[in-house]
């Protein structure tokens, strides 16, 4: 398990260094004017400011060229600097990527708990009008689009009956806790501030409910369907047979087979929000990576696509690793296999 | 020259203000006032900046020798407490304010205006245009400077009421990296510094900028000049013009300015004031008459029925629900040499009219590519489908195509596009800008992008003579003459403006001074509660 464990991340540099390859490419290749970010419509055709702006953001070297010191900048840690916001990409993503992890690890804690107890109650109750509304629930989780629904939870819950603060990862008034993980909730709690912790748990949460929400979607009719496959087989027959009791039948013969696919899209789906929880982030005004990662598709922010690719790349990489840990310890053939 | 020899042509604000004598004092409102804003930041360097969002700071942080206003037409004193102009526009003289200090309590000096001034021009950025005509800085003492141009420029003084042209503290600046030479452009590495300083002496200095989040401005303590009337300012970035109105009625923000019509159309909320007054945006239709695309030639009868094609009302109620106005030409409404000039208005007879005398009579098809954005309340797309359904009925088949804004600006620049759209906002107020970006003289920004220049007929070169004539005269000359360039751009029919869209001025009841500038978008210093 250990040697697997270590293997795989031994394998992780090679693989971020084809993911940085790619992406340095690919982004080098896209259709657009890549001053775009740099220059203004008005100096666009003014030789001296192009050239300029060329020399400084090192447009004007040839492309292997920029590869090379790009990578050996990496190694150092220096992702460059954002042509959009003209501040290093390290810098952004300080901000940014603690603001979203800490949005998806609630919305993922959140909607992967709920969706597997929705899944279970499902399974249990199969065909019965309780399964019906719990699929019904998961539908519209994973169908409505976040836009929509994001709009109508805020008119709702903030502009409407006041229950929700606005958007935002605190109130506009309030100044952000001192950094230390970037997640507002820990360091608020670190710093003894309180009032700032509340704020933040309560800026937190209905944002995370939309996003868990569609978590709880594809988890809850994920895990509804292992659970009646698993649920049909012998050895569950044989557990009931044998007297356990049906919560023993349920939690621990079947949902721990049940389970394996479920981490596996668990892992995925977190992986993928990390990037792809744009949506929400915009309509919570909630400044995370993924709309710094629209932002600088559309200006053609070339490092910090790099840099974006690079840690939904790791993220992925990572998540991956952590799925295989996690299916070991729930399976226990798994766990011995040599 | 000696001062003996100069004539003064232009002298405003002789006495310093007395707010300028003042002790310096403190906001008396200390809850801070939250803009809610899409942010547009580029940098927070005053020679790096080019925005809208920048004006705005800018405006409150640093200062200019002169600054706009609240007319949006007169230039009033800021730093400069007087200033003379040589009659043959060449020479501009300042005198500073005796008693003005940067945030640090250091006086500002010639010195300091003359590098900030001279960097901007030296920085080759956006805004370095400002500078270009600058030849010479003299600082014959601290509190006098000189600034020179090769050519007379009536309107040089405008530029420096520019919020880009605000005064640096040069002492701090150059600590942290600012290079003011000529190598500026490439060995200033202080663009980073000022994210998280600032070093003018304005109403607020920098407290604290969360890039995607919020920008945080607190009073300056040591300001020369009568203390603005709120302690501390927030910029929040919400990005959402819905999401602005609801944190609006919830008390979350005091003033926003980006709510389109429609969002504006559904507030019944009588805690809020909406203004709606004209704004100095523009969106318009950019003929390229030498684009590889074009089927047929865009001829001026072609250009000409295009124009009368157009349903300009009905493009401003489809598009901002009637908040807009109609724009003669692509100079602002209310710039210098706008005044009654003709307005454009649909004549489906003189389309079909002009495309017959084309050899068009059954009209042609057109590839249109134009930036997929919203800007200023316009949606180019939604603009674009109801221009389609205009051109449509005089037989002229628009086939569109909405792409990036980076893309769009890769295909103007390397092939043209037969029809396409954008919009401008003004740098500072003034109508050099315009001319030089809109015009068909030869040097003008679209006369490259339109191609103008690969097909006869359409540079326009009186255009640049009468610019020359307009920057050699008085201001009063000056109009006449930009309004005569006015009528050779209206007559060039290659940029068509086609809507000035009104700007929502949206606040909680009690907010006061929120007002539109040419020149710094919105005056936060005057922003305060009743």
């Amino acid at each position: 398990m250990l040697k697997v464990a270590l293997q795989r991340l031994a394998m992780m540099p090679f693989l971020l260094l084809g993911i940085v390859t790619v992406a340095f490419f690919l982004s080098q290749f896209t259709k657009g004017d890549p001053l775009v970010a740099l220059i203004g419509e008005r100096q666009m055709n003014n030789p001296a400011v192009v050239a300029a702006a060329k020399e400084r953001w090192g447009l004007d070297r040839p492309l292997a060229e920029r590869y090379v010191v790009y990578v050996r900048n990496l190694l150092h840690g220096d992702m460059g600097t954002s042509f959009r916001t003209r501040q290093p990409v390290a810098t952004d993503l300080a901000q940014r990527l603690p603001a979203t992890l800490e949005l998806v690890v609630a919305s993922v804690l959140l909607g992967g708990s709920v969706g597997v107890i929705l899944g279970i109650l499902a399974a249990k109750f199969r065909n019965r009008p309780g399964d019906t509304a719990i699929r019904i629930f998961a539908l519209v989780g994973s169908s409505v689009p976040m836009f929509w629904l994001g709009l109508i939870a805020l008119f709702i819950f903030f502009a409407t009956l006041g229950w929700s603060p606005g958007p935002g990862r605190l109130d506009t008034r309030s100044l952000p806790p001192p950094f230390v993980t970037g997640f507002f909730t820990i360091d608020a709690a670190l710093a003894g501030q309180g009032r700032t912790l509340r704020e933040a748990l309560a800026h937190l949460v209905l944002p995370a409910l939309m996003l868990g929400w569609t978590v709880v979607g594809i988890v809850a009719r994920l895990v509804r369907a292992s659970m009646i496959e698993v649920l049909s087989q012998d050895y569950i027959l044989v557990a009931r047979a044998k007297g356990a009791g049906e919560g023993r039948v349920l939690m621990t013969h079947a949902l721990r087979n049940a389970l394996m696919p479920t981490l596996t899209i668990l892992g995925f789906t977190f992986a993928y929000l990390i990037t792809g929880a744009v949506l929400t982030e915009t309509i919570f005004s909630w400044p995370g990576i993924g709309s710094y990662a629209v932002e600088a598709a559309r200006q053609l922010d070339y490092p910090a696509i790099i840099a974006v690719t690079i840690i939904g790349g790791a993220a992925f990489l990572l998540t991956n690793l952590v799925t295989d840990i996690a299916y070991a310890l729930v399976d226990p053939r798994l766990r011995d296999r040599r | 020259m000696r001062a003996g020899q100069m004539k003064a042509a232009l002298v405003l604000g002789i006495a310093v203000s007395l707010a300028g004598l003042a002790v310096p004092t403190r906001a008396a409102d200390t809850r801070p006032l939250v803009v809610a804003r899409n942010m547009d930041l580029t940098s927070l360097d005053p020679a790096r900046s080019f925005c809208d969002t920048c004006q705005i700071y800018l405006s409150a942080v640093y200062q200019t020798l002169v600054t706009l206003a609240a007319d949006n037409r007169t230039l009033a004193p800021n730093l400069a407490t007087s200033w003379e102009v040589s009659p043959d526009q060449t020479r501009f003289v300042f005198k500073l304010a005796p008693n003005a200090v940067f945030s640090d309590g250091a006086p500002v000096t010639s010195a300091d205006v003359a590098w900030s001034l001279t960097r901007l021009k030296n920085m080759k950025s956006d805004a370095s245009f400002l500078m270009e005509a600058l030849t010479a800085v003299e600082t014959p003492d601290d509190k006098t400077v000189v600034l020179r141009t090769a050519q007379p420029n009536s309107e040089f003084l405008n530029m420096l009421a520019s919020s880009y042209a605000g005064i640096i503290n040069r002492k701090v600046a150059e600590a942290n990296g600012a290079v003011g030479g000529e190598n500026a452009s490439t060995a200033d590495q202080a663009d980073n510094w000022f994210f998280a300083n600032s070093a003018g002496s304005g109403p607020y200095k920098l407290a604290l900028y969360r890039n995607g989040d919020q920008l945080r401005l607190v009073s300056n303590d040591k300001f020369w000049g009568t203390a603005p009337k709120v302690a501390e300012i927030i910029i929040k970035q919400v990005p959402d013009a819905v999401a602005q109105l609801q944190m609006l009625q919830t008390g979350g923000a005091d003033v926003a300015m980006q709510i389109d019509p429609d969002t504006a159309a559904s507030i019944k909320d009588q805690n809020l004031v909406l203004d709606t007054v004209p704004s100095y945006n523009f969106i318009y239709l950019a003929l390229g008459v030498g684009s590889k695309a074009n089927t047929v030639p865009l001829t001026k009868p072609i250009r000409e029925a295009i124009a009368a094609a157009i349903d300009y009302q009905g493009l401003i109620d489809f598009t901002v629900g009637g908040k807009g106005r109609p724009q003669p030409v692509a100079i602002p409404n209310g710039f210098p040499g706008t005044t009654d000039l003709p307005l454009p208005k649909q004549d489906l007879a003189l389309a079909k009219a002009k495309l017959a005398e084309a050899g068009q009579p059954n009209g042609f098809t057109m590839k249109s590519a134009y930036p997929a954005v919203n800007s200023y309340g316009v949606d180019l797309s939604l603009m674009m489908q109801k221009l389609q359904q205009d051109l449509g009925r005089v037989g002229i088949k628009l086939e569109l195509e909405p792409i990036t804004f980076a893309v769009w600006r890769e295909r103007v620049a390397k092939d043209g596009i037969p029809i396409t759209a954008s919009y401008y906002a003004p740098d500072y107020f003034g109508t050099v800008q315009y001319v030089q970006f809109f015009s068909m003289m030869s040097t003008s920004s679209w006369v490259k992008r339109s191609h103008a220049d690969k097909v006869q007929g359409v540079v326009n070169e009186k255009e640049g003579e009468l610019l020359k004539q307009a920057l050699a005269a008085t201001p009063t000359e000056a109009e006449r003459i930009y309004r005569e360039i006015a009528l050779e751009m209206i007559g060039d029919k290659v940029i068509i403006p086609v809507v000035s869209p009104d700007l929502i001025l949206a606040s909680r009841k009690g907010v006061t001074g929120v007002r539109y500038s040419a020149c710094c978008n919105l005056a936060l210093s005057q922003v305060g509660r009743q």
